[in-house]
């Protein structure tokens, strides 16, 4: 009898039983005492199986008979030292403080951690350069660097919202903008974590953001924000369609806007992840034209590091240009266009 | 079986890659036609520009989504 891994695991334990009646069934004696050790060992791994894959539900992730993690790397015992692990590694959510509430999980994770930074560089940056009633008339570095941001989303505020409530809602955009900024660059710091390469996180901010969109909508128009969802000058019989789809678009623009920056991010990281994983091998064959043709890999990943600090930059960006623009179709409806 | 399956299944996601790069490619030659067009306008249309490419590649994002979709989900 032989059984792979695979299959013991396959099997689930309620198939235990219809086992031991179909190993039962060879009830000629000579054979049974012959057996008796294979089915052992058979329910032996079927156990261990079990017990491993018990512990990869608990970890979340995929490890193979009997390896384990240490400092990060998958170790498999006997033998191998560490192997190259998976590019996804890197966002793997790790309970600092675990707490679990009921149903709740309430953990400080490493993300928690890193969205905490992210808030206190952010609030002790505009701080310290607007701390006793404004900066000075000749900036130094730090205050030209929130000048600039500053400067950058007033300007992207008042081109794409019309009408006289541009002052309204420009802190809740820059307080986004600047959030997303600093997590997306945080994130290309090596050994920290992407906090926006979930979309646990964006979702959660372009939803909650869209509600809000929605909400100012209606306290603006009332009811008749619903014509939002009807283009002027329709025929009647078209308009159960359009109103379908105008829907279906709407709901489809707080998925997508959580989903670009959530895939964004993911892919960069993998990517960067994947090339540089290429290098590190090339660098450790032990033969000199790898060492050399190894500057190659490593030209590629640090010209990628490069293009994700640009998408890092451009996706906050995309994120509030967008959020602007939808919060335009709010207030302002079908005029000005 | 089942893993094969799914493997060929994540490659034929990234089949969509090819809308994306007709769509990028498409996005930075009609900006290269306008800036030699209207060279003043060259600062104002590389935002645009910039803005076209973000949106597109994020469709191409969604084909990356459902091969994780594929692999690790299912």
């Amino acid at each position: 009898m032989n059984f792979d891994h695979n299959h013991v695991v396959i099997m689930g334990l309620n198939q235990r039983d219809s086992i031991w009646k179909l190993l039962n069934d060879y009830n000629v004696n000579s054979l049974k005492r012959r057996r008796q050790a294979e089915i052992d060992a058979f329910f032996e791994l079927f156990e261990r199986a079990q017990r491993i894959r018990f512990n990869n539900w608990q970890n979340g992730i995929e490890l193979l008979d009997g390896a384990e993690w240490r400092n990060g790397d998958i170790v498999i015992p006997g033998g191998g030292g560490p192997v190259i692990s998976s590019p996804l590694d890197q966002f793997f959510i790790d309970p600092l403080f675990g707490l679990d509430m009921g149903n709740f999980y309430l953990s400080f994770t490493n993300e928690s951690l890193f969205m905490a930074v992210t808030v206190v560089l952010v609030l002790s940056l505009f701080g310290v350069v607007t701390k006793k009633g404004g900066g000075k008339s000749v900036p130094n570095a730090w205050q030209s660097l929130v000048e600039l941001i500053y400067d950058f989303v007033l300007n992207l505020v008042n081109e794409q919202i019309g009408g006289n409530v541009k002052q309204k809602f420009f802190p809740c955009i820059l307080v986004t903008f600047t959030f997303l900024l600093f997590c997306n660059l945080q994130g290309m710091i090596p050994f920290s974590f992407t906090v926006t390469s979930h979309f646990l996180i964006t979702l959660a901010l372009s939803f909650s953001i869209f509600i809000g969109i929605t909400i100012v909508g209606f306290q603006r128009h009332g009811l008749h924000f619903f014509s939002f969802l009807l283009p002027a000058g329709v025929p009647l019989p078209l308009a159960p369609f359009l109103v379908l789809l105008e829907l279906i678009s709407y709901c489809f623009r707080a998925l997508s806007l959580g989903i670009r920056l959530f895939a964004n991010m993911m892919a960069g990281h993998s990517l960067v992840k994947i090339l540089s994983g290429f290098a590190w091998t090339m660098l450790f064959l032990n033969n000199i034209f790898y060492f050399i043709g190894d500057l190659g890999p490593l030209f590629i990943v640090l010209a990628l590091t490069g293009l994700e600090l640009g998408v890092a930059i451009l996706q906050a960006y995309v994120f509030t240009i967008l959020i602007c623009i939808y919060l335009n179709d709010a207030i302002n409806l079908h005029q000005n266009e | 079986m089942l893993e094969g399956a799914k493997l060929i299944g994540a490659g034929a996601a990234t089949i969509a890659l090819a809308g994306a790069a007709v769509g990028i490619g498409n996005v930075f030659s009609s900006l290269i036609h306008s800036v030699a067009r209207n060279p003043s306008l060259a600062k104002q249309l590389f935002g645009y520009a910039i803005l076209g490419f973000a949106l597109t590649e994020a469709i191409a994002l969604f084909a990356l989504m459902m091969a994780f979709l594929i692999l690790f989900v299912f």
